[in-house]
């Protein structure tokens, strides 16, 4: 509720760069759609001594497609993927994670650098973005990074992000036609509920083959998480019924559940089973 | 005036009437337009200068003793105008009895107002803060020392009432019991050719008003405390005036408009907390609960765990019925006898069960507590009986509807009290009705299974007959012809003032637009008694409809006079008084008005209606009159469950319900479509989880209601037999439109998997589980 | 406070100048301000009741920091219309029985104006998804679907009006 810190309004990048980098450290934080973050203040389990709000800065929200990528600024909305003809082309996955976002409003703040930022292991675009080999640009006031969003994550709530820096860009390649990506958000509630199991999927397949397989996991483990081990079973070969059994089983064994007041460790693991299975085999039934 | 109620004679089914103007017709409401244009106001949108801000300081232990409480450095903090303690408040406790009682004693259940010693459930108030602003009061929070001391606690009703468990207060946990003994069930079992026994369990469940309990109090010129404030009684300036030891004349309680309250405004919320604040600093305070203090701060649904015995004869004959109910009553007593007695007469459902054996006992723990909601017991035992009549039709092998077909009540027939219902009793209509509408199954195939599911219910309107409830209300007639209701009745978003209006338009022949409300100020508005127990419409419509009718019989009276003709020969309407068969003969409402105001004729009336006053009952057999009268209905739902994931949707819900006249059909088919959501939630998602006493879903994150993408349109069927006590022939609707739905769920849900879950809520995981075990049966018998 | 800033908030097309703390969320400040046509139901972003349309679009607005409004058009329920002169949301609201204690009518209809702006003639799976993060207890949601879609097709391109 009552919280005492500084509030910086910038309008261009290189100032917010700046004030991030004159921080105490972990004490500045970067504001975008305070979706999270502004809860968090409220209930005392953030302090910091300064925020800075990226609100005013139109040029880290943007969408574009460039050189076989898809890219986006790291202020781009939720609402802004569902607006895009680009997203809904080349990132249905992403699409699916968007529609149900949490509700109207949280869409038409929240941004995607936000939602990968915010840490939590149930945020939902980062599996269908770690399905499409996303990559993130992480930018301060000293330069800028790439990194692939598949190494961000460190652990429960830790990743490779700077307190200097922000995500300022995420971009993937544009997939080898043909193939298909989706995600599903298994939740308590269909509208606006924090995620139980969340799985996304992505088959490139050529000549009967699939040729690329990723299959990514939220809220099953302390970081969103690739199922590699799912995916080896499936690459480079036909897919039939039983192999992708196979790769739902797999990606079960290698998701780390927890028990909480949503769902035990032991249903979240049967739904990755369930709906791993389940994903792939429409992917695979679009594509033959 | 009064007039006493008195159980109309059986009734057949009546025609439908073609002579009203005003009732029966979907008209905007009165208090629409405010709403959907912001312009209404809630008791949290006022504010006065000098205005302090107030905030609760609660315990984080389930049981404790509070051996420590230091306020000196909150109190010292710069802006803190007062810190209330229970040192501060040595004599004084809150009455948290049945509210709106006249002269009737009282149960001995008051409690600490603020803590003293004991802390009995988590979150219990320590102390009040008021400072300028709320930041402050915040800070303040912060700075009182606070030091617990665990004491064991128990946290379950059933190991509560185990030799050695802790107690929570008094003597021994049982807080209260209640007993139906009817007939001879060892005979009636005796008689069955088959004995179905079956446990159901429900859950805590939170109200979850969109406005959170919020009031502004202040000490006026006279030294009386005003509390405009959000609740659904203002009758609780009696309980106030008791709390702090001023005569009941000194308080008075000014409702607003309320955003919603389903039972959970009906005991006492900020109220004693403002009343007190406002008298030791002499400004005005403000308290607004945040959606957390809501959540951990009120009392909540009692979860039963219900035991049912079941005798049939293979034909499908209900001979004997025994229930066994626990519910688990919290920390604190408030109206846990009383759900517990609803739940009991609500025990055998709308079924002729002349062998009945009811066993009833509300139990403290340390979670808590319980009290009254939208049901109130009602449906809880509703959860119970309909899941086993569902049950026992399945071992019969009998269609789930033809079972229910062989054993429903009919007018005249006695409930389980032994009491003959005088009203109509439409289930079977209802449930016909809403299960045809249910259409052609959708279809679907693995791994999504199609199920569908109906339950029926008793649920009653009007409050308890040994309370000898009364409503008052005021009806009078400006020189100009319009029309001014006064009536202290609460509206908490059904529709309850507008339904007064439509209905005095009705009496008097004039339009909705000619009349105004003025509601729910204790000063001012004679007392209509409480919005719950589904009896606002019922006493609070039968009162004003009697203050109109005085009204419009000395209209009339006079002139009948100016046109010559007998008083049964004028009509109001349109604004116009004319004599019915030669309508030319006639005179503007207005000019009436006029004339009867220049010859000092009363053109306003006081009414008191009263609901049937009868004593309480045998407490050894349970028998005798409880309600004035029962609402009959069903609802009907369809659902697709997703056997791999358990995931539930629910594809058709329908309720169809005898409301006995509707005065505004649109307003009933809201609260059908409301109880929808509500019973959905019930059935499916809404679970409030105390771990060791402490609640673990604090927010709407994780506390889930259903949202607009998890319900299906709701579809209302409104039967209308105008067999009840109410105004024109109604009944009610505000209860029953909850109660059958989270049954009739998960009789859906039973029926798509072929396995029942007996625990609400029904979550994928629980259906997964379910069907897991089923499949690792090793024998399927026809059972499944 | 020392880290107060007077700033000015444009609600409705009118001009407030006035200081608030970094801490302030909008909601705080447009009440503060007189604006309780915006109504306070959970100040955690999970009940929509809160919502207003900032530059068009629907935002909780207590999960905004008020600073962070200044410069961007505020629209509250009030400032879409009045009883005398009701939005064709509003109208339909009343007309319809889609309010009933009224108290997440506000959000509501910001969240549908919001959609409106947004979509021409929204299909129904459109109209549910827009309106999940408001909650409502009373209305099960029926009517007010049925107030939304109407002044959806009604509004539509090449729809009747």
């Amino acid at each position: 509720m009552y919280a005492e810190f500084d509030l910086e309004t910038p309008e261009r990048l290189e100032d917010a760069l700046a004030v991030l980098a004159n921080g105490d450290g972990a004490a500045v934080l970067p504001l975008a759609g305070g979706t999270n973050l502004v809860v968090d203040l409220r209930a005392g389990r953030i302090a910091p001594n300064r925020l800075v709000s990226l609100g005013r800065i139109d040029a880290l929200r943007w969408i574009r497609r460039t050189d076989g990528r898809i890219a986006l600024g790291g202020r781009t909305t939720i609402s802004d993927l569902l607006r895009s003809a680009e997203i809904a082309q080349y990132a249905p996955a992403l699409v699916d994670a968007a529609r149900v976002f949490g509700g109207q409003m949280v869409r038409n703040a929240a941004t995607v650098a936000g939602n990968i930022a915010c840490g939590s292991p149930a945020a939902d675009l980062v599996p269908p973005l770690l399905c499409l080999d996303a990559d993130v640009v992480l930018t301060s006031a000293a330069g800028a990074r790439t990194v692939p969003l598949a190494a961000y994550f460190t652990g429960y709530k830790t990743d490779l992000r700077r307190p200097d820096e922000l995500i300022s860009e995420i971009s993937w390649p544009i997939p080898a036609a043909p193939s298909a990506n989706q995600f599903y958000k298994l939740a308590r509630r269909k509208g606006d509920a924090i995620t139980v199991t969340g799985v996304a999927i992505s088959i490139s397949v050529t000549n009967g083959v699939c040729t690329t397989a990723r299959i990514a996991l939220g809220a099953v483990s302390p970081a969103a998480m690739r199922a590699r081990g799912a995916e080896a079973l499936l690459e480079g070969h036909a897919l039939t019924p039983a192999l992708i059994e196979e790769a739902g089983r797999r990606a079960a064994e290698e998701c780390r559940p927890i028990d909480d007041i949503r769902a035990s460790a032991d249903y979240r693991r049967h739904t990755v089973h369930v709906l791993t299975r389940r994903l792939i085999n429409e992917a695979w039934a679009r594509l033959a | 005036m009064t007039a006493i109620a008195e159980l109309p004679p059986a009734v057949p089914p009546a025609a439908p009437n073609v002579n009203w103007r005003q009732i029966g017709r979907p008209l905007e409401r009165t208090d629409s337009m405010g709403k959907a244009v912001g312009a209404t106001r809630y008791a949290g949108d006022y504010t006065m200068a000098n205005m302090l801000h107030v905030k609760v300081l609660r315990s984080t232990m389930a049981s404790a003793t509070l051996r420590r409480l230091d306020a000196s450095k909150a109190r010292a903090l710069p802006g803190v105008a007062c810190v209330l303690t229970a040192a501060e408040l040595p004599d004084r406790l809150a009455p948290t009895d049945i509210p709106g009682q006249t002269g009737q004693e009282r149960q001995k259940t008051d409690q600490q107002i603020l803590v003293r010693e004991r802390v009995r459930y988590f979150g219990e108030p320590l102390a009040l803060i008021a400072a300028e602003t709320r930041d402050i009061a915040e800070q303040a929070m912060a700075l009182i020392e606070v030091e617990l001391a665990p004491l064991a606690g128990v946290y379950d009703p059933v190991e509560a009432l185990k030799p050695g468990a802790p107690i929570v207060q008094g003597e021994n946990n049982v807080v209260a019991a209640q007993k139906i003994r009817k007939g001879d069930v060892a005979k009636g079992f005796a008689e069955a050719d088959l004995v179905v026994e079956n446990t159901f369990r429900t859950q805590f469940i939170e109200h979850a008003f969109l406005e959170p309990e919020v009031g502004l109090a202040w000490v006026d010129e006279n030294g009386v405390i005003n509390i405009r404030v959000s609740t659904q009684v203002i009758e609780h300036f009696r309980y106030v005036a008791d709390s702090l030891g001023v005569p009941h004349n000194r308080v008075r309680i000014i409702g607003a408009m309320v955003g919603g309250g389903f039972g959970g405004k009906e005991d006492v919320t900020v109220e004693i907390y403002l009343a007190l604040l406002a008298r030791a600093t002499g400004r005005p305070v403000r308290l607004e609960y945040t959606r957390e203090d809501s959540l951990v701060g009120h009392g909540k649904r009692h979860p039963f765990v219900m035991t049912y015995r079941t005798g049939v004869t293979k034909d499908g004959r209900i001979t004997a019925i025994e229930a066994k109910f626990i519910a688990d009553a919290g920390a604190y007593v408030f109206l846990s006898p009383y759900v517990l007695l609803y739940a009991a007469v609500a025990a055998p459902g709308p079924y002729r069960v002349d062998n009945l054996f009811v066993d009833g006992q509300a139990v403290a723990t340390n979670n808590m507590y319980t009290s009254a909601f939208r049901g109130f017991g009602g449906a809880q035992a509703c959860i119970a009986y309909e899941q086993q009549m569902d049950e026992v039709a399945k071992a019969l092998g009998m269609d789930r509807l033809e079972f229910r077909r062989r054993n429903y009540l009919r007018t005249g027939d006695k409930i389980s009290t032994d009491v003959p219902i005088r009203s109509a009793v439409w289930t079977d209509r209802c449930v016909e009705q809403a299960w045809a509408a249910l259409g052609e199954p959708t279809k679907a195939s693995d791994p999504v299974r199609i199920g569908r599911g109906i339950a029926a219910y008793q649920q009653s309107y009007g409050r308890i007959t040994w309370l000898h409830d009364t409503s008052e209300g005021w009806v009078g007639v400006e020189v100009d012809g319009t029309v001014i209701v006064r009536s202290g009745v609460t509206d908490i978003g059904a529709g309850q003032t507008s339904a007064l209006a439509q209905i005095v338009a009705e009496v008097l022949g004039v339009t909705l637009a000619d009349v105004a409300v003025y509601n729910s100020d204790s000063a001012v508005t004679p007392l209509a008694g409480t919005t719950t127990a589904t009896r606002a419409l019922y006493m609070t419509g039968n009162a004003i409809k009697l203050a109109a009718e005085a009204v419009r019989g000395r209209l009339v009276e006079r002139a009948a006079r100016q046109f010559s003709v007998a008083p049964d020969q004028v009509d109001m309407a349109a604004s116009r008084v004319f004599v019915a068969d030669h309508p030319e003969t006639a005179m503007t409402f207005a000019d009436l008005v006029k004339l009867c105001a220049a010859e000092g004729i009363h053109r306003s009336e006081l009414a008191m209606f009263r609901a049937p006053f009868t004593d309480r009952l045998d407490p050894e057999t349970g028998l005798g009159q409880v309600h004035p009268d029962y609402v009959y209905g069903a609802h009907a739902i369809e659902v697709a469950v997703d056997t791999e994931t358990g995931e539930i949707t629910v594809l058709k819900s329908i309720g169809a319900h005898d409301v006995g006249q509707a005065i505004n059909p649109a307003a009933v088919e809201g609260q059908i479509e409301g109880g929808a959501a509500q019973g959905q939630g019930y059935a499916l998602s809404e679970e409030m989880i105390y771990h060791e006493g402490r609640l673990m879903t604090p927010s709407f994150s994780e506390y889930l209601i259903p949202t607009a993408m998890d319900m299906p349109p709701v579809r209302s069927i409104i039967l209308e037999s105008r067999s009840g006590l109410g105004p024109f022939g109604a009944k009610g609707i505000g209860e029953p439109a909850l109660t059958p739905v989270a049954p009739a769920i998960a009789n859906a849900v039973a029926d798509a998997i072929g396995v029942r879950i007996a625990d609400l809520p029904i979550t994928p995981e629980k259906v997964v589980n379910a069907l897991r075990q089923l499949a690792s049966r090793p024998l399927l018998s026809a059972e499944s | 406070m020392s880290r107060e800033k007077t700033i000015v908030l444009e609600v409705n097309g009118r001009r407030h100048r006035a200081a608030f703390p970094p801490h302030r969320t909008l909601l705080e400040a447009l009440r503060e301000l007189g604006h309780v046509d915006v109504k306070c139901g959970c100040e955690k972003g999970d009940c929509g009741a809160c919502a207003v349309l900032l530059d068009g679009e629907a935002v909780d607005s207590c999960l905004t920091l008020a600073w962070t409004a200044e410069g961007r058009a505020i629209t509250t329920i009030a400032g879409l219309g009045g009883a005398t002169s009701p939005h064709p949301l509003q109208e339909a609201f009343a007309r319809l029985g889609a309010a009933q204690c009224g108290y997440c009518t506000p959000g509501l209809i910001i969240a549908s104006e919001s959609l409106l702006r947004k979509t021409n003639n929204p299909d129904d799976d459109a109209i549910r998804l827009a309106l999940s993060g408001n909650l409502c207890r009373c209305t099960g949601y029926t009517k007010v679907f049925e107030a939304v879609r109407e002044v959806a097709r009604g509004r539509a391109v090449g729809g009747t009006q």
